[in-house]
């Protein structure tokens, strides 16, 4: 070991180096800065790439940045399917089950999540090509169907688990286990927002309430907590938005004024603090925030036939409350929010007997019902999006955390989860419209041809936002963490 | 069958036949090798000569990695000693004569890139890679004087060399030794402390950096006026006394409890709440005020049901786990949630003690650290005898609760033996389960039949007269469970019943079936020879009842209308026991009715009196330790022992056989020693961390080759020594007390946080500490000084936490019901810490959210915040408490009223301007429109 500081490379240049590197890191205090005192070059995100830290201001943290290269997306809609839907009984067509029907090929598993397993059942809806590409898609969800041409599926994904809560943390963070960053903490972390008014990153939960994981499906993890998502929905304002009602309007504003002019005296002692400046402008945001959030959040003032194409009313009282916030979302993107996340379903214990898409009794009664509410409402987003000229630069995430399996369970009504394949599917900037990528087997029961993993899928939808999966980090507690852990590529197939 | 041709999945049928037989990775090249390999390997070969043929192929692909240079992985390519151990996988290199067994060929021929060798790099021509399998095939012979190196000749990570105390700097005008430390290097760049700092915000400074409390106006003007007289002596003087505050302590457990995460619910979906898991705060805050030796409080945590503080192994299950219901019936599944759970204690004990990610080397060594796979299996192997769960935790001390309990225990046998001898049978109810005791008979097989519609039972436990504890029904004991497929659902199966696992995986009777008399369902239990009974236990979910509450879909609804039968010699069911006849008979009988309600009121009282289960953790014997290869559970590989770092002499001298108690406290010595280079460290600079806002080593939970290097080396080793080796200090040795208060004494800790334009332009972020660094305080000091300043604290210490949320169903999401009421004046550190929920107030200042650990908070800055601070319920009704507590002390004085709002939020008088400006606005609109105003100012939230 005659050649020490040759062995410790990189580290030992770090080392030498300490003078110039404190003088580079003393850039700003409080968290953000942390990211800085790391060597810039030190390839400890596994890809063997250098990480790209967004310059955050602690000032300014939404500012709009630059994207790693250019983007086909600026914005991102995702719709997310809690509970599992069964891509068997949906997009993904499968003759052999019809001719199967009712019985037990070998090969299929003995016990599957829930316990035994019973025969394969054919698909519990019928099947017909649609539109020009021919696509066969189920009867469940004929509003949907019609718009296959615009749509570029994923036949092959597959997942870590079969649980609906890990499942749920992988695919909006990436990690089965709960305290990552989720998909829109991470994409707002790396290019802030052009409509600095509304938050940058906002999820809707669905009217019967939050999905399994909770908060973790779009929490900020170990992110600054600038970068949380913010929850609301056409029904319920965001936590603490409105003036109290004890407090008049000019009571209000005088409170405001006051806290201003008294920071203002307060900063003439700190001269160019950053962080005390930060958060005087914090509280001008939150002003602007208490008019722009109830103006977008304002849907009553949409002509009648959106009402009517979005079928806010005529079906179910839950499809009607799914349907305002499919209005919100659409309004959301056209004000510049960064990350939409729309969820269709929530944990188990709301609503009317069935809650999201999990199935294991009854399906052919339980995912009807979850299909009322989700198909019109959702189509007519898609297709208002696409006339309002948003798809250009909108990406459209339509997903879920595993599928179901092509047999039933021992009760003989349900399917159980299915983790070794799934569908999802995109739409809008960047992605082939009319394209299937990915095969499952004559089952759908394992992938069998190009498998896309969780982080592929999460890689492909960076990569859409300009964003290097492998390049995008954050230091927290010795580790670069990516969305993408040490994994993932981007599915180059499914790219304009 | 023979209808089904996998025509086009050939995968399918090959995974069926194959997987069974080769779990491993290395299924797919086994299978291969079947197919092709054997014809070519049982052709004639020429000998393969290792010299001549196989080291050059090493030396000119593996060398540089695996050599002098690195020995990446401890694996080292040159030398016959390192190439037979084997890498930090543990796995051997070279198997004579058998390629599938030889690690040297499996990563060769890895289809993975993850995995592959050589890394980054095309992998090894086929020709080369088939000359090293016939060299395997032929022996796999090196020569005796090939190398004489040990493939791990240690580490160069600065953190992981000794301890040595460094020679203080001599700097002129500095006798405090940290102050020459940093002082010398503020010279070495032109910098010097800034001057020293207004007595107020000392004050301010210190109280809520020992406390979290801002101090009072009162506090504020008597330590200004003892600074006029003395300001070393008046300094010295208030940190003893902060020091000595029972608030310390409640402050320093903030820290620690976010370092580990620890939480009071499961996490994921169910997120159940964890019942009695504050012992284990209340336990960190009096170790802080107790000024426990970090040694001992180390101790304590991993092994303290060996030292008489079962509740401080709360530390082990700390992080989040997932519950047996939301894992699956996959047996894979079963095996990922608890290696899963091994890997969250190996975080906890990693990031908090140790300052190193162990879990980085869970599926491959350490890609930057000397930690190999081995070394982390070895390590989880320590706490194979640990699951998360609760029990009742030991004690030395005979407190108010043992003694009681012991007490009510004798009351409780005396009744028994009067039922016993009178009735002969009688029941009790102990909530979360159901017992009925009988005379005892002797047989070799049991019926227990529910009288009931539907039946649902987790575990059946049966006992003879002369052993308490020990379940004569368990499945491990060879006895076998029976009952008919009609009494029993397809998702809950009959060996569920006596498997030993509590909760929610049951024995129960198919959803939607009602069963009637006649047709009672029933379970049979076959022992392996005659037994002798005489109690029987049912309960249909004792996990919850000791583990969790708060649910409002669970009720301890344990069976308790059963009948109980034995096999006597001629194949006949003879009745023990039949409840509901036990229990008419015993109502009818005015004796014998009064002795069971006195059963009855004594099992109350142990309940509700005796010592309450804690969610501290369960002991479960230690499985057999293994690597597991990529990390899955599904690929065993070599046998590991609990062990601590090989790198840090962790050979603990243990073996699989080693009980768990002893593994765990060998492997706390292990760390509590002071030649342990990384604990002293790793503490100092997180006391460091939080009186500067920054860590000597900013990454205060990382000190391996990712993490940042220390600012100031030889400081950091100079606290280090002398926290083990007092030697300024006098004290005690690992006196966290005695740290801060040597670090408070500091120029550098009290110089003025004024910044300055020269300063500003050398090192704006003060890491030398040409300032005091001042940052926005946690959420915690917000809310606790607000409620200080309405003089509405309840400022008891410990105890059970309060609560905002509401009663759930079992898989609902807990909402939040009440967050700004009476019930929640107490310090935010007793609120209910779920994981992942929000609690619509301050979980938006960057409050953890307890799923990842978090050695260090991150500060940012949202208008959520704002509207929070501004308009949340708590923040308005604080408001008007403090603006009637100002105008109560000033009634008919508006102007000194307001006057009053700054001393009591800002603990300071209002500057002219102020006064004016704010006097206006309370006239035109009401004090609480500037008392709400005041608790949002930055000054508030900022620590001078």
């Amino acid at each position: 070991m005659n050649n020490a500081e040759e062995k410790i490379s990189y580290h030992a240049r770090k080392l030498l180096s300490r003078r110039d590197f404190f003088n580079q890191a003393g850039m700003a205090m409080g968290g953000l800065s942390l990211s800085q005192l790391l060597a810039a070059d030190s390839p400890t995100n596994f890809s063997g790439k250098s990480p790209i830290r967004p310059e955050i201001s602690p000032d300014d943290p939404y500012s709009p940045r630059e994207p790693h290269f250019e983007a086909a997306a600026k914005q991102v809609l995702m719709i997310y399917l809690p509970g599992a839907i069964s891509h068997v009984d949906t997009f993904d067509y499968k003759p052999d089950l019809i001719k199967y029907h009712g019985q037990k090929p070998p090969g299929m598993p003995a016990v599957t999540f829930e316990g035994p397993t019973g025969n394969i059942a054919k698909p519990f809806w019928d099947f017909k090509p649609r539109g020009k590409s021919g696509k066969m898609v189920s009867d469940l969800i004929p509003n949907l169907a019609e718009q296959a041409d615009d749509f570029c599926f994923f036949h092959s994904l597959t997942t870590d688990t079969s649980a609906h809560p890990q499942g749920e943390n992988f695919f909006n963070t990436g990690f089965t286990m709960e305290g990552f960053p989720s998909f829109g903490s991470w994409v707002t972390y790396a290019l802030g927002t052009a409509n600095e008014e509304l938050p940058s990153f906002v999820a809707i939960n669905d009217p019967r309430g939050l999905a399994r994981s909770g908060k973790n499906n779009f929490g900020n993890g170990f992110l600054p907590a600038a970068f949380q998502g913010t929850d609301f929905s056409a029904k319920n304002p965001p936590a603490n938005l409105g003036r109290p009602a004890s407090i008049s309007p000019s009571h209000d504003r005088q409170a405001v004024d006051l806290l201003q002019r008294l920071n203002a005296k307060h900063l003439e002692k700190y001269p160019h603090d950053a962080d005390l400046a930060a958060r005087i402008a914090s509280y001008e945001l939150a002003g602007k925030m208490q008019t722009s959030v109830p103006d977008v959040m304002n849907i009553k003032g949409e002509p009648d036939y959106i009402h009517e194409e979005y079928g806010v009313s005529g079906g179910s009282e839950l499809k009607g409350e799914y349907a305002k916030n499919c209005i919100l979302a659409r309004r959301l993107l056209e004000k510049g929010v960064r990350v939409v996340q729309l969820f269709n379903g929530s944990d188990p214990s709301g609503g009317n007997g069935i809650t999201n898409w999990d199935s294991h009794s009854d399906i052919l009664k339980t995912h009807a019902m979850q299909a009322e509410i989700m198909d019109q409402p959702t189509a007519a987003l898609i297709n208002d999006l696409k006339r309002r000229g948003m798809l250009d630069q909108t990406l459209i995430v339509w997903c879920t955390e595993f599928g179901r399996m092509p047999f039933l369970q021992a009760n003989g009504t349900g399917r159980d989860h299915n983790p070794e394949t799934f569908t999802s599917f995109l739409a809008g900037a960047g992605v082939k419209p009319g394209f299937s990528y990915g095969k499952s087997d004559d089952f759908g029961f394992k992938t069998a041809e190009n498998p896309v993993t969780v982080y592929d899928f999460n890689a492909t939808l960076l990569h859409l936002m300009g964003l290097d999966h492998e390049r995008l980090s954050f230091y927290h507690n010795g580790i670069e963490r990516r969305l993408t852990h040490v994994h993932g590529h981007v599915v180059g197939d499914v790219l304009l | 069958m023979d209808a089904f041709h996998y025509q086009h999945t050939p995968n399918a049928i090959l995974e069926n036949l194959i997987m069974p037989t080769f779990k491993r990775t290395r299924a797919a090249f086994a299978y291969a090798f079947l197919l092709g390999g054997l014809a070519a390997a049982t052709a004639a070969q020429k000998p393969i000569d290792f010299i001549t043929d196989i080291q050059p192929i090493l030396e000119q692909n593996c060398l540089e990695c695996h050599g002098p240079d690195e020995a990446e992985a401890e694996f080292r390519v040159d030398s016959r000693k390192a190439l037979l151990a084997g890498g930090g996988s543990g796995i051997p290199t070279v198997v004579a004569g058998d390629i599938i067994e030889s690690y040297l060929v499996e990563v060769l021929r890895e289809e993975d890139d993850e995995y592959r060798m050589p890394q980054k790099a095309d992998p090894l021509p086929e020709a080369q890679i088939a000359l090293i399998e016939q060299w395997i095939e032929q022996g796999g012979e090196i020569p005796e004087d090939f190398g004489d190196q040990d493939a791990f000749g240690g580490t160069d990570l600065w953190s992981m060399q000794p301890v040595t105390r460094p020679q203080v700097p001599d700097v002129s005008d500095t006798a405090n030794p940290i102050d020459a430390f940093v002082r010398q290097a503020l010279h070495e760049n032109g910098l010097d402390f800034n001057p020293r700092a207004e007595p107020r915000d000392l004050i301010k400074r210190t109280s809520v950096l020992l406390t979290g409390l801002l101090p009072s106006a009162e506090d504020i003007r008597s330590f200004e006026a003892a600074s006029a007289v003395d300001p070393e002596k008046a300094f010295e003087s208030l940190v003893d006394e902060l020091l000595e505050s029972p608030h310390f302590g409640e402050r320093w457990a903030q820290h620690w409890l976010d370092v580990i995460r620890w939480a009071e619910t499961n996490g994921s979906e169910a997120n159940l709440y964890r019942k009695n898991a504050w012992m284990y705060r209340d336990y960190v805050v009096d170790a802080f005020n107790d000024d426990k030796p970090y040694d001992e409080f180390i101790r304590e945590q991993i092994a303290g049901d060996q030292l008489g503080v079962g509740v401080a192994t709360g530390f082990l299950v700390a992080g989040p786990h997932v519950p047996a219901a939301t894992v699956g019936r996959e047996p894979s599944a079963i095996r990922q949630a608890r290696a899963d759970r091994l890997d969250e204690i190996a975080q906890t004990v990693g990031a908090s003690m140790m300052g190193v990610t162990v879990s980085c080397a869970r599926c491959h060594n350490h890609k930057f650290d000397p930690i190999s796979i081995k070394d982390y299996y070895s390590l989880t192997a320590v706490f194979e005898g640990i699951e998360f769960g609760s029990r009742y935790p030991e004690s030395t001390v005979d407190g108010p609760a043992q003694q009681q309990e012991q007490k009510l225990r004798r009351e409780l046998a005396a009744t028994r033996a009067i039922l016993a001898e009178s009735a002969g049978s009688w029941q009790e109810d102990w909530k979360g389960w159901n017992e009925t005791f009988f005379r005892p008979v002797t047989t070799q097989q049991v019926r227990v039949t529910f009288l009931s519609p539907r039946a649902s039972v987790d575990e059946l436990k049966l006992f003879g007269p002369d052993d308490d504890e020990l379940n004569l029904a368990l499945a491990e004991t060879g006895t076998v469970a029976a009952s008919p497929e009609r009494y029993t659902d397809f998702r809950g199966p009959v060996e569920n019943i006596n498997d030993g696992v509590e909760g929610t995986m049951n024995w129960r009777t198919p959803k939607g079936a009602k069963f009637e008399s006649g047709d009672w369902p029933w379970v049979t239990f076959t022992f392996p020879e005659t037994r002798t009974i005489s109690r029987i236990a049912v309960s249909s979910n004792r996990q919850y009842f000791l583990e969790t509450d708060y649910l409002s879909t669970y009720q301890p609804n344990s069976p308790k209308d059963y009948r109980v039968e034995w096999m006597n010699a001629d194949g006949e069911w003879v009745e023990s026991v039949s409840t509901p006849d036990l229990q008419d008979r015993i109502k009818s009988d005015d004796r014998l009715a009064a002795f069971s309600a006195e059963v009855s009121n004594a099992v109350d009282a142990v309940l509700g009196q005796g010592p309450q289960p804690s969610f501290v953790g369960q002991f479960i014997k230690p499985a057999k330790a293994h690597v597991f290869h990529r990390g899955s559970p599904e690929s065993p590989r070599v046998e590991v022992a609990p062990a601590g770092l090989t790198v840090l002499d962790g050979d603990l001298g243990l073996d699989s056989a080693t009980p768990d108690a002893e593994r765990r406290l060998k492997f706390a010595n292990w760390i509590a020693d002071p030649a342990n280079p990384l604990t002293a460290r790793v503490m100092v600079n997180r006391i460091w961390h939080h009186v500067f806002g920054t860590g000597i080593v900013p990454t205060p939970g990382d000190f391996g080759f990712a993490g940042a290097l220390p600012s100031h080396p030889e400081l950091l080793d100079w606290m280090a020594d002398e926290f083990m080796v007092p030697q300024v200090a006098g004290d005690d040795a690992w006196s966290i007390k005695s740290m801060i208060k040597q670090i408070l004494l500091s120029d550098a800790y009290q110089q003025s946080s004024k910044p300055h334009e020269v300063g500003l332009a050398k090192d704006a972020g003060a890491m030398f500490l040409w300032r005091f660094p001042p940052r926005r305080v946690e959420a915690e000091v917000i809310r606790d000084s607000i409620l200080l300043a309405s003089g509405k604290l309840d400022a008891s210490i410990g105890g059970k936490s309060y609560r905002i949320h509401n009663e759930k169903k079992t898989y609902a999401q807990w909402q939040v019901v009440q967050n700004h009421g009476p019930d929640t004046w107490r310090r935010l550190l007793y609120q209910e810490r779920m994981r992942r929920v929000d609690d619509r107030n301050f979980t938006a200042f960057d409050f953890p959210d307890c799923g990842q650990v978090r050695a260090k908070r991150p500060v940012s800055t949202t208008p959520l915040q704002a509207l929070n601070l501004m308009n949340s319920p708590f923040s308005v009704n604080q408001a008007e408490l403090i603006a009637a507590r100002a105008a109560k002390t000033h009634p008919d004085d508006a102007v000194k009223a307001t006057a009053e709002l700054f001393a009591l939020i800002l603990g300071r008088e209002p500057t002219a301007d102020e006064l004016t400006l704010s006097s206006e606005v309370a006239a035109a609109s009401g004090l609480n429109v500037v008392s709400r105003s005041l608790i949002n100012t930055n000054e508030f939230a900022f620590l001078p």
